[in-house]
């Protein structure tokens, strides 16, 4: 029963990220590295405002949030847009993703130290017991945030005109362009989805564990596994992959211990990477393999 | 003087580590962010064969040559097909494994305590002790590294490469075999970046995994971005640069750790700028992913 729950908290918070991800990663096609910074941003935030600058807790997350979004939709456009105009290559925006990572992550190392830090003070906090497992407050309320956000981007990608435009640029840029829909907003729209998304799971994470300058590369990695796990295509898939890979790695903390989880999730990645590129349950987004 | 001998040697194994990669993501066009692994992978055998084993230095180097060559197989042979972004993922996951190994395979590797004790390397009787000498073994290793790139890439076998990585598809069609040339060129490769892990363990003399991260990797992509993919002085002059630029943070009297941060920001900015202004990189004629 505790690894249940270790799995359904671990699988929530993840399936936020790669969720996000995997909606920029899908109107854009290309790996946005820099979303992994958007999370640790947010975290950061937060504890400046709650902790150093002493405001309420709620204010503090929206603060969080919202510099999320911001930081998210400013990398969109002052450097994505503008590449896009030059037909840059998948590869090249990656590149430059990867740097704008470097950059902001050596930035919050320099403004708040490599130290790990707490958002909640660090009073061992008791357990609610729940047929027989130990749960934290702050992780379910992690599991019921996470479920609340997804229903809420599935209903947007559904039931709304720019859920539609979203899938339509996904689906076919160039043809969504001709229809009229205006691709730059609807991309800047799915950043700041993305990007919320990221930021919600990177306080969530602040708030129940810890948080240090790295924390987000770690979990945007973990989350592109999910992400191709899943299938790129669909919400229900990721969140699917994101499941099946925390599940995998309490496993392997329970068996191997929790040194080898990181190379139990990466192994994982190869042998669908090989042996099915688009995922589970989705249908290849575009050429993968030669 | 010491001081900028040092300097020297540290620009004859990035050298040889950007040169390399060169001919891996410029020339063939396989971006690899798994180069540090191969760059620990000769460190790590190397430091093994010598201090567990008594091997002479020589022994070590083409021990670890062998090994990273061996292990390129089991990146190159499945994850070759995956083209372009999706090629960089998987060899991302092959980093954030073998870095898992350096980190937690105690008995072997030390853990994240290292190998300490690594003795200075003789060469057939040639004793290298001082940093003097020590500029010079890495000159000569720099220079055979950039022999074997140079014969590869230039020829024949070089035109392959440039066909391969323009139409893979349309090499194939004119009988050249796409898989065995990027079989033999990852192999190559990785064993010349084992070479520079050799060079390094034997110089600093003790070795622990913080020198192999993706870090690591992405500041060799950064050497090779910047000075130019696929040219046959880009790589040196990026990695020229990006060894002396950032020491004359130093003479700032900037505190270490900072330093460390600010370093790490001038290659990220680096790489940024150069995708948005000059994605073929300072002296480069060719923009990776085109």
């Amino acid at each position: 029963m505790q690894l249940t729950l270790n799995v359904l908290v671990a699988a929530s918070t993840l399936a936020l990220m790669a969720v996000g991800f995997g909606l920029i990663f899908s109107t854009t096609r290309f790996f946005h590295f820099a979303h992994a910074v958007v999370y640790t941003g947010a975290a950061y935030l937060t504890y400046c405002g709650s902790v150093q600058l002493g405001l309420p807790l709620v204010i503090a997350v929206l603060l969080g949030v919202a510099g999320g979004v911001c930081l998210g939709g400013l990398m969109e456009v002052g450097l994505y847009r503008p590449m896009r105009g030059r037909s840059a290559s998948a590869l090249t925006l990656l590149i430059a993703s990867l740097g704008t990572y470097v950059v902001l992550q050596n930035l919050v190392s320099m403004t708040w130290g490599d130290d790990v830090r707490m958002l909640q003070s660090s009073t061992v906090r008791e357990g609610i017991e729940i047929l027989g497992g130990r749960i934290t407050p702050t992780s379910v309320l992690a599991i019921a945030v996470c479920v609340a956000l997804l229903a809420v981007v599935t209903l947007v990608l559904r039931r709304t005109g720019l859920g539609r435009a979203m899938r339509a640029v996904a689906d076919d840029a160039e043809l969504a362009r001709i229809r009229g829909i205006r691709a730059d907003r609807v991309i800047l729209a799915t950043f700041a989805i993305g990007s919320a998304l990221a930021a919600v799971a990177g306080i969530l994470v602040a708030l129940d564990v810890n948080m240090r300058p790295t924390m987000g590369m770690n979990a945007l990695m973990l989350a592109i596994v999910a992400v191709i796990i899943g299938g790129v295509s669909s919400i229900g898939g990721i969140a699917l992959g994101s499941l099946f890979l925390a599940a995998a790695q309490q496993v392997a903390i329970w068996q191997l211990g929790s040194q080898w989880q990181d190379a139990v999730a990466f192994a994982i990645l190869l042998v669908f990477l090989l042996a099915r590129p688009q995922g589970l349950f989705g249908k290849p987004l575009r050429k993968v393999a030669v | 003087m010491e001081y900028a001998l040092h300097i020297l040697v540290f620009v004859g194994i990035y050298i040889i580590l950007a040169a390399s990669l060169d001919l891996l993501a410029g020339h063939t066009g396989l971006l690899s962010i798994a180069h540090a692994a191969f760059y620990g992978l000769g460190a790590y055998t190397s430091a093994l064969l010598t201090v567990k084993a008594g091997a002479p230095f020589l022994l070590g180097v083409l021990g670890g040559m062998f090994v990273a060559a061996l292990l390129s197989l089991l990146v190159s042979l499945p994850s070759l097909r995956l083209i372009d972004d999706y090629f960089v993922i998987a060899t991302f996951a092959f980093q954030m494994i073998l870095f898992s190994i350096f980190n937690n395979w105690n008995e072997l590797t030390g853990g994240p305590t290292g190998i300490p004790g690594i003795p200075e390397p003789s060469v057939i009787g040639w004793e290298v002790t001082s940093h003097l000498e020590f500029v010079v073994l890495a000159g000569v290793f720099a220079i055979l590294a950039f022999l074997v790139v140079w014969r590869l890439t230039t020829g024949p076998f070089g035109r392959a490469l440039h066909a391969i990585r323009e139409d893979e598809v349309l090499a194939k069609s004119i009988g050249k075999n796409a898989l065995r040339f990027k079989i033999t060129v990852f192999a190559i490769s990785s064993a010349l970046a084992a070479s520079a892990g050799s060079l390094y363990a034997h110089y600093i003399t003790y070795i622990d995994p913080t020198s192999f991260t993706v870090m690591e990797s992405i500041l060799v992509i950064s050497m090779v971005i910047i000075g130019g993919a696929g040219s046959l002085w880009g790589p040196l002059l990026g990695a020229f640069v990006l060894v002396t630029l950032p020491e004359t943070l130093r003479f700032i009297g900037l505190p270490s750790a900072v330093a460390a941060n600010l370093r790490q920001i001038i290659y990220g900015s680096l790489l940024v700028v150069m995708m948005m202004v000059r994605p073929q990189g300072l002296v480069g004629r060719y923009a990776l992913g085109r």
